[in-house]
């Protein structure tokens, strides 16, 4: 049925390559996937955007090159079976959607959501995702969370907070946690700052605890429709249940998954909440004055926007306002800034695939922060980018900081 | 059309040739997989290629594909071309002439790896950039030193500089700067058969970036306008002019965009760079705007003087609807120019300019967009205030297919003739999706260049990339251009300066016979004839080995102005 409707009318977890042969056919080779928007290069050395042509230099691991193996697939120039190599043009790249951004802006096309339908289709027919993949995707099924972790650990974190259980008590707000914010014990201080910073500001805040689920968004970044669109049903249901006005959730890939691609789900309900990320809810409470910095945080710091949250989601001031309202912090822009910003290299996959590439391109940023700023740390809010830029500092032994947002957030509160 | 699911089966190199090959660049930079040659096979503005996509043509596949990083694996890369005969085709982005066209398993050589701006010598002004390195990039870097190269092409980050030498180079300050190839100093490059060749002053080591020509026959002046056919350019010496537009180009004060909210226009409207001003004119008729444009180009003042006509209606809209209802609301005016005020030697300069610049226009009759005439438009047009230096909104023109182009070169009237031969190509053949006959109805694209001595005229035509029968359509209106362009004896090519196959031998009233004497010159350059075979210019063997097909199209368009046919 689905396949009769009209392409616009089509949503986009229903979508197939054929959805997109205008497109495919009408690539312009302009070169704007993979390089900065041009009114916006300072600097030479940072004049492209794409991490995996920037890395391995041939087009099949641009968006362009995804757009002409589409084209070459739908009209059968070769199948699957020829090019066993495809998998790894169509996994290396982390989703970061710099390729969309330009070519939305410039010829109103779409080669990541060509990108992500050219996965979902080898994952259709057998021939995707890669193998760690298949080990994700796994423990999603069984633990509901992509770590192989017991449900129960999810609120590990939440042990020595006060704070509803939204499935037992009414609460105005749910505080969407994530599995990774959940479950990396590295990541245990920002769902703990995040969640003391929003009960300090009056917040009726719960959370769900061990029965959250995964919100499915890299499964759905990894081309599996049929588990993703069975996770999302699963979540609509369970929190349009609790009587909740909205969720905040710190993680970017919980609040695209959420805010974005579940409306993207052909036949689900309607999510009957409003969906924030932290740094924009935090961003209004400040503004609102529930919450007021008194103690200084002297810090040289950058801000690095996750790809889910700026580029996807169009938040980029946010996290400014909260770091330029923070006394004592000195904050700097990189080059590469918002919908230009080079990603962290974690995402869409490519860190349990390919983690060389993820941390090579960690580690460019990392360079990108040194040569073009002063900055003594990195300030962002995403548990993906932290862990992968993390990771990048430690195999170095950088003295870069790298600080999640709400800790800082936390610091700079009145006692 | 071919069948649908025939598959296209690529060659492959004979073992040791690919063996010799690796071993030149490492395992890693070199590949022959499938699917990888597929992205180095269609072209973006050659219409014949999407025809041969859809015709399912095993020729434009290439065998291999190997990243170089210097000018030494380049070197030994063409001498193993040399030695197994190997056609190779180097390539930037591949937009044109790129594609291979052989029978034979081919190689192409994408510069990928060497993209660095080697250095910026702020002494003697002069920017020396790998095969790689992007209108943006050098500027970038320039910039920094209060200098710039002088220009940008319609497309910044899909034109390298190297591969913009094979044709003429064009800005939208060519009135002032004159084309990227009047500002060249030297190139290094490997030729066809392996040597390598540094022109120019670089001839002797140490010398420096100075001198532009010889010693002797100017050598660089043979690869200028030679699609690549004479050698692959490695590094590329260009000049370096003042700027006082500031360290960078200025942020939009709006913001930035975000997939969410990326057609918001807003995004699209930056301020001019400081000390530099933007007018745009609008003019009743044609003949108006040339006489202007002519005593504008002559007076002295202004960096760049270009009409856009109706094709700001790509540049400046955000969407394909928006383009369309412009069109057919006749948005933009008809007749205009846009000029561009540059503050170089102080900010008086602006104001005299400007003074200039306003006394010549209201002597013509024109009318400047302001806060109080058309303010509307003049907000559309605000993509051109970051633009005109550093474009990126152009290739807009290709969200349908831009396909066909007639670029025609010459006085200022060539403009005109330009119209009159559109209209004659749109009621012979009908119509594509070209917006609103853009070029018929309205000022082609015109470009003054050096200080007005002539001009550059561009009309385009949009087909739908997925209909083979409206490509080929398109391809008709380029050929029928040139084949009237020679026949009215206007201007002596259609490709801006440049001409390639099946141009130049099938109009041999260019030059006169050109295509005999480029084919002695291509003879000694590239005596196995593996470089880029066919691209510029047939050998006799390439000759009859030409599809009747694609002769009989162009003696069709030769017969229908009146042009015997060529055999």
């Amino acid at each position: 049925m689905s396949d009769q409707k009209p392409e616009s009318e089509k949503k986009f977890f229903e979508k197939t390559l054929e959805d997109y042969r205008d497109q495919v056919w009408g690539c312009a080779r302009c070169n704007w996937c993979q390089n900065q928007w041009g009114w916006n290069v300072k600097n030479a050395q940072y004049s492209e955007v794409c991490p995996a042509f920037h890395e391995y230099r041939f087009f099949p691991y641009s968006g362009m090159g995804k757009m002409h193996i589409a084209r070459a697939l739908l009209e059968g120039d070769f199948d699957l079976e020829d090019v066993p190599e495809l998998a790894e043009f169509i996994y290396t790249c982390t989703t970061c959607g710099a390729c969309e951004m330009n070519c939305q802006r410039m010829q109103d096309k779409e080669p990541l959501k060509v990108n992500e339908t050219l996965r979902a289709l080898l994952v259709k027919s057998g021939k995707g995702p890669m193998p760690d993949h298949k080990k994700l995707i796994s423990s999603v099924k069984s633990y509901d969370n992509p770590w192989m972790q017991p449900r129960t650990q999810r609120s590990r974190w939440a042990r020595k907070i006060n704070i509803k259980d939204a499935k037992k008590e009414n609460c105005d707000t749910l505080f969407f946690v994530g599995c990774t914010t959940a479950l990396d014990p590295t990541m245990a201080a920002v769902a703990q700052s995040t969640a003391e910073v929003l009960l300090r500001a009056g917040v009726d805040l719960g959370t769900l605890g061990k029965d959250e689920l995964c919100c499915g968004s890299p499964i759905a970044r990894i081309g599996d429709r049929d588990t993703f669109i069975a996770l999302a049903k699963r979540n609509i249901e369970r929190l349009n249940s609790l009587g909740i006005s909205e969720i905040v959730t710190s993680c970017p890939g919980c609040y695209r998954a959420i805010r974005y691609d579940y409306a993207e789900i052909p036949g689900v309900p309607e999510i009957n909440f409003k969906v924030y990320h932290s740094v924009e809810y935090i961003d209004r409470l400040i503004r609102e004055e529930r919450l007021l910095f008194n103690n200084e945080v002297p810090l040289k710091a950058t801000w690095h926007d996750p790809c889910h949250l700026g580029r996807h989601c169009g938040i980029y001031e946010a996290p400014r306002n909260i770091l330029k309202a923070i006394p004592g912090i000195e904050f700097m822009e990189k080059e590469r800034i918002k919908d230009q910003s080079w990603c962290c290299g974690g995402g869409g996959g490519a860190r349990t695939a390919f983690l060389d590439f993820a941390q090579v391109t960690a580690e460019k940023l990392i360079e990108e922060v040194k040569s073009t700023t002063d900055a003594e740390a990195i300030v962002t809010c995403c548990p993906f980018c932290e862990q992968n830029i993390g990771d990048a500092l430690s195999r170095t032994e950088d003295p870069m900081g790298l600080i999640d947002l709400m800790t800082l957030v936390k610091k700079s509160l009145t006692s | 059309m071919a069948e649908k699911n025939k598959k296209v089966l690529q060659k492959k190199l004979s073992p040791e040739a690919y063996h010799e090959l690796e071993t030149v660049v490492g395992k890693r930079w070199i590949s022959d997989k499938r699917s990888l040659v597929e992205t180095y096979s269609k072209l973006s503005i050659e219409g014949m290629t999407f025809v041969r996509k859809h015709q399912k043509d095993e020729t434009i596949l290439p065998a291999c594909v190997v990243l170089p990083e210097t000018t030494e694996q380049v070197q030994q890369i063409v001498k193993i071309c040399n030695h197994h005969k190997i056609p190779f085709f180097p390539f930037t982005n591949g937009q044109v002439f790129s594609c291979p066209t052989d029978d034979q398993p081919t190689l192409v050589l994408h510069m990928s790896r060497m993209n660095k701006v080697i250095r910026i010598d702020t002494d003697n002004m002069a920017a020396t950039l790998q095969a790689y390195v992007d209108y943006a990039q050098l500027q970038a870097e320039a910039m920094k030193h209060g200098l710039w190269n002088g220009g940008t092409p319609l497309a910044t980050s899909l034109c390298k500089l190297s591969s913009q030498f094979s044709f003429a180079g064009l800005w939208q300050t060519d009135l002032k700067y004159g084309l990227l190839n009047r500002n060249l100093v030297s190139v290094k490059m490997v030729l066809p058969d392996g040597k390598i060749l540094e022109t120019s002053s670089r001839c002797l080591p140490n010398a420096g970036d100075f001198w532009e020509y010889g010693p002797g026959p100017d050598l660089m002046g043979l690869q200028r306008g030679g699609a690549g056919s004479n050698g692959i350019v490695t590094e590329i010496t260009v000049k370096l002019h003042p700027w006082t537009g500031g360290t960078s180009l200025p942020d939009v004060p709006h913001g930035r965009p975000s997939l969410v909210d990326v057609h918001d226009p807003r995004y699209d409207s930056p301020d001019p760079p400081q000390n530099h001003k933007l007018f745009w004119i609008e003019f009743e008729d044609f003949k108006t705007q040339i006489k202007t444009m002519r005593e504008i180009s002559h007076s002295g003042i202004a960096i760049g003087l270009n009409a856009t006509g109706v094709y700001s209606a790509y540049y400046c809209s955000q969407t394909q609807e928006m383009t369309w209802e412009r069109c057919r609301n006749r948005f933009f005016p008809a007749y205009n120019c846009y000029v561009i005020l540059a503050g170089t030697t102080s900010k008086e300069q602006l104001v005299y300019e400007e003074k200039v610049l306003r006394r010549i226009v209201d002597r013509n009759g024109g009318r400047f967009l302001s806060e109080n005439y058309k303010p509307e438009v003049l907000e559309a047009l605000k993509p051109w205030n970051l633009d005109c230096i550093r474009h990126t909104s152009g290739y807009r023109m290709n969200r349908k297919m831009y396909a066909s182009a007639w670029l025609p070169t010459g006085p200022f009237e060539v403009g005109v003739q330009t119209q009159n031969f559109w209209s004659d190509a749109l009621n012979a053949f009908g119509e594509c999706d070209i917006t609103d006959r853009g070029g018929a109805d309205d000022t082609p694209f015109l470009y003054a260049l050096q200080r007005g001595r002539f001009s550059f005229a561009e009309v385009d035509n949009y087909p739908d990339p997925t209909d083979p029968a409206e490509i080929q359509k398109a391809a008709g209106y380029g050929i029928y251009g040139m084949a009237r362009l020679v026949k009215e004896k206007v201007c002596p090519c259609l490709m801006a300066f440049l001409s390639v196959e099946p141009f130049t031998t099938m109009f041999p009233e260019i030059g006169k016979n050109q295509h005999l004497l480029f084919r002695k010159i291509r003879k000694v350059f590239d005596p196995k004839g593996v470089n880029a075979p066919g691209r510029q210019v047939y050998t006799e063997q390439e000759w009859k080995a030409v599809p009747p097909p694609l002769k009989g199209l162009v003696n069709k368009m030769r017969e229908m102005v009146g042009l015997n046919a060529v055999e």
